[in-house]
């Protein structure tokens, strides 16, 4: 066997693959789904694990554009308010002549992205810090959406929502099945391509990814974009599966989105990760989140274990090296 | 000893004017805003003026602080408003009851402090990034603040709400005592670390500053800071709202990065984050007078951060061309 065999070909070996960060979090869902259904008998059943993985797949779109964005270095807090942006926005975009939805889906999608690359442009351009950026475009989301919507909730009916909410094609779930196509494509575009490489160079240390010809500016607006993009295919996802938009709708999965990618193993400093770990971690949050719900708590205590489960899941898993 | 005190002297300008560094057109801005609200409410310039504007601006100032403690020391919050519904939930429910004024206040400050400190240790000593810890921790704060108060209610005693939110400008005199218990805590051992342990933690630890402390410290500083100010809120209001303080997480961080506070740690000065709040509170009221609908400080707001963290970088363009 010649020495660069052994360089493409490094050994399996079974020690690296229990410490990689995806395969651990695929680890503990499992062990969290057969601990749950021993103690609840029926959070075992195949239609309820369906369900938890269709709410992931939820959690799980919003979370491919923060990985994306986590990995080149930045974070965007304004998720949330593009989803309820696009689930609020969709009904209102529905034209007499599109029967189907698809054209107002489109529209949706389009202006989703549009103001993903309106943060990659600030970032990239105004040098605003992507916190600052990205909680000021939700702010600003937010008043747009209260002159949008005036408070109320909005109901939307057309086919191609009800698909999505409810079609079950070979038993999967639509929303699933939209989840499997966009992650293979973000997994396939995060280490497959020379974007994907750029994107972890920009993370790790934009200066000298400026060095080395990486279009800097580009490849922020490129990821605030995806982002963007991906909040809006939730927002559509929630409508729906919830039959209606309203204000707030996409609040929680700010948090959920953030949580899935740390969990799932990606610095949140940036240059290092994979989307492979978020998956995981987006079940793993729908999960807990559902175990919650079973416990049949008041909102501040159920509000008290999200927050304390997160945080004791981080500190079994989502440690940074300690830097010094 | 004077050789040691001439250069503390020549390190110590040079670190002031930077510190300064892009504050003089952030305070020519403010000024301008005061200006006009002035010409717009001439009842301003009176006492009575005075105070009711320092009782909008005091919590607003108390939370930039509590946020920009922590920029500096190289942190972030983004549970100050969930600290602030804590601050005022405790307030409300204990004040009234058998503890009476001093014991709530104690407490509403045991819990601050605490919950600080408890945030700065898990995000310094175990490692975790500050981010997402106090985002968890605005979940189980802020649910524990449901909990003391599951909906609007409890009460504060009259004559507080009056001694604070009254027509004497006790809130001013407030704004200028924190202002000197902040330069009393810089001028402690820990306080004095704060700046180093932000700016280079490593070469800080090696220069023997005690970095894990004055950050955890930084962190039970912060949380004291925003739940007093949601004592004040709640003697403002006469009562307890569980989820009053929400608004103030993105204010605090808009207010420290309008007054030139940078996310790396280490960068900027207080006075900054103060001006920065004094601009923002001034704006909310000057559209208020104006009769701007609330949707329009939404957007507005929005505008005006991004406004403000773009135009230093514009001005430093053409400077450089």
């Amino acid at each position: 066997m010649n020495p660069g065999e052994a360089v493409r070909f490094p050994k399996v070996r079974p020690r690296a693959l229990f410490a990689s960060r995806p395969v651990l979090t695929f680890l503990i869902v499992v062990a969290v789904w057969i601990g749950a259904s021993f103690v609840k008998p029926g959070f075992g059943a195949f239609g309820h694990l369906r369900y938890l993985v269709e709410l992931g797949a939820v959690v799980g779109l919003a979370a491919i554009g923060q990985t994306f964005v986590v990995i080149a270095g930045g974070i965007d807090l304004s998720v949330g308010a593009i989803i309820t942006v696009s689930a609020v926005g969709a009904p209102l975009v529905a034209l007499a002549f599109d029967e189907s939805g698809a054209f107002a889906a489109l529209i949706t999608l389009a202006a989703a992205t549009v103001i993903g690359v309106l943060n990659g442009l600030g970032v990239a351009f105004l040098r605003a810090h992507p916190m600052i950026m990205t909680l000021a475009m939700a702010t600003f989301l937010q008043g747009l959406l209260i002159l949008l919507a005036g408070g109320s909730a909005i109901s939307a009916q057309s086919p191609l929502l009800e698909w999505l909410g409810s079609a079950r094609p070979g038993g999967v779930p639509a929303g699933v099945l939209v989840w499997a196509i966009a992650s293979v494509l973000s997994l396939l575009a995060l280490h497959a391509t020379p974007f994907g490489a750029r994107v972890f160079a920009l993370g790790a240390n934009s200066l000298a990814a400026t060095l080395s010809g990486v279009n800097v500016p580009a490849t922020t607006v490129a990821v605030y974009a995806i982002s963007g993009l991906t909040a809006g295919m939730t927002g559509l996802l929630l409508l729906g599966m919830n039959g209606q938009g309203y204000v707030g709708i996409g609040d929680p999965y700010l948090l959920s989105s953030i949580a899935a990618v740390v969990l799932g193993g990606t610095s949140i400093l940036g240059g290092s990760g994979t989307y492979a770990g978020s998956i995981p971690g987006a079940v793993l949050l729908v999960t807990i989140t559902g175990l919650i719900t079973v416990v049949n708590a008041s909102p501040g205590w159920r509000s008290i274990l999200f927050g304390s489960l997160i945080l004791a899941l981080l500190l079994i898993s989502g440690r940074e090296a300690r830097r010094r | 000893m004077n050789a040691i005190e001439s250069a503390s002297l020549r390190l110590y300008w040079p670190a002031q004017r930077q510190r300064n560094r892009g504050a003089g057109g952030l305070l020519i801005v403010v000024a301008a805003f005061l200006a006009l609200y002035a010409y717009l409410f001439p009842g301003l310039l009176s006492v009575g003026g005075v105070a009711k504007f320092a009782q909008s601006w005091l919590p607003l100032a108390m939370v930039s602080m509590a946020q920009a403690i922590l920029m500096l020391a190289g942190g972030v919050s983004l549970a100050i408003g969930a600290m602030v519904s804590l601050g005022a939930v405790i307030a409300a429910t204990t004040m009234a009851g058998p503890l009476g004024v001093a014991g709530g206040a104690a407490l509403v400050m045991i819990a601050g402090l605490g919950v600080g400190a408890a945030c700065g240790v898990i995000v310094v000593r175990l490692g975790l990034p500050a981010i997402v810890v106090t985002l968890a921790a605005s979940f189980i704060v802020g649910g524990a603040a449901l909990l003391i108060l599951p909906r609007p209610g409890g009460t504060i005693p009259a004559w507080l709400s009056d001694l604070l939110a009254g027509d004497k400008p006790v809130a001013a005199w407030l704004v200028i005592a924190v202002v000197v218990f902040w330069k009393l805590y810089l001028a402690t051992p820990l306080g004095l670390s704060l700046y180093a342990a932000g700016e280079n933690p490593d070469a800080a630890y090696r220069a023997g500053v005690p970095v894990d402390a004055a950050r955890i410290l930084a962190y039970a500083v912060s949380g004291l800071l925003a739940t007093c100010a949601g004592l004040f809120v709640a003697a403002k209001t006469g009562s307890g709202d569980p989820v009053i303080g929400e608004a103030f997480t993105l204010n605090s961080i808009a207010a420290a990065v309008l007054g030139g506070v940078g996310f790396l740690g280490g960068k900027g000065a207080m006075r900054g984050a103060l001006a920065g709040s004094l601009l923002l509170s001034v704006m909310i009221n000057v559209m208020y007078f104006l009769g701007f609908p609330p949707v329009a400080h939404y957007i507005a707001q929005g505008l005006i951060i991004i406004g403000a963290v773009a135009l230093p970088e514009f001005s430093a363009r053409r400077r450089a061309l």
